[in-house]
């Protein structure tokens, strides 16, 4: 795997705390505020977590897609919807905003080492994006798991 | 004095006026945490004093507030009985440390229009909230340390 720069690293760490943090807060509370879906059961966030921890992008990338086709019954149809939104903004980052909006693509280099740098910028992107998103996931979860224990506790 | 002095005493200064707001957050998370889970206030400021980001900080808080019940416990001594500790630690660093941080950076000229501008308001923000949390953990300390006295 691609060994990225310090510079590239001061910016990915940049990125993180102004630009990702406000888009994984945004994307899990637009999911579960909005299109009424359930926060990420935990099993999915161990899963998640765990795959971001590696640094290896074309492993996430195969997970995500793959839980993304899985055939979920009715009841976990937003576990199906986080990972297609999921599949959906990280092609775009690594197609599109890697490097017209994030500048982090190095000039010069041969195909595979392009390649190699591409999948090592997505996985360290992509781990900043995870992190921020279970954070907040975390919180929804416990606020609904709350309200539906105070509905439980009115109706008794 | 070089920048980095300027930002120094720039940071002090905010320092001493948030002061007052983090003695009562440490009082508000003795009350709650209490001396037993001191291990959550310590992996806190180590968590602060290593990082590399403030939405490293944020995570953390964010990630024991779901977690553990007392983060999410109010603060009924001190004026506080519906907000949990967590989510009280979390808004001011997040809507109060940038206002200073913007005051900072108005006083230093720094115009954040460039990168190395932008970069330098992120680091202050980072020292901000390290100042913050150690002033909280400090009271902490010593508020669970008067309650077991007693």
């Amino acid at each position: 795997m691609a060994k990225l720069s310090e510079d590239q690293l001061q910016k990915i760490w940049f990125l993180s705390d102004t630009v990702l943090y406000p888009e994984a807060v945004a994307f899990i509370r637009r999911l579960v505020n909005d299109e009424q879906c359930s926060p990420l059961p935990t099993s999915q966030v161990k899963g998640l977590e765990n795959i971001a921890e590696s640094y290896k992008y074309d492993k996430l990338y195969h997970f995500v897609t793959h839980q993304r086709d899985r055939d979920w019954p009715v009841s976990k149809q937003s576990i199906k919807t986080l990972y297609t939104n999921l599949e959906k903004d990280f092609t775009i980052m690594k197609n599109r905003r890697l490097k017209d909006e994030f500048h982090l693509v190095s000039e010069g280099l041969n195909t595979q080492e392009a390649r190699d740098e591409i999948n090592a910028l997505m996985a360290a992107l992509a781990h900043e994006f995870i992190q921020h998103m279970v954070a907040e996931n975390g919180l929804l979860d416990v606020a609904e798991r709350e309200k539906r224990a105070r509905e439980q506790s009115n109706r008794r | 004095m070089n920048r980095e002095m300027q930002i120094i005493r720039e940071i002090n200064g905010e320092a001493e006026i948030f002061y007052d707001d983090a003695v009562n957050l440490g009082q508000h998370a003795a009350q709650t945490l209490k001396a037993s889970h001191r291990s959550q206030l310590t992996g806190l400021e180590n968590i602060a004093e290593s990082a590399y980001k403030t939405t490293d900080i944020l995570d953390y808080i964010k990630k024991q507030t779901a977690r553990f019940s007392y983060w999410r416990q109010g603060f009924s001594r001190g004026g506080h009985p519906d907000e949990g500790f967590g989510e009280r630690l979390k808004n001011y660093l997040e809507r109060e440390l940038p206002r200073k941080r913007d005051s900072i950076s108005k006083r230093l000229e720094n115009s954040d229009k460039t990168y190395e501008e932008k970069q330098e308001r992120r680091r202050i923000y980072l020292l901000l909230m390290r100042q913050f949390i150690h002033h909280m953990v400090i009271e902490y300390e010593y508020s669970v340390s008067q309650d077991n006295r007693h």
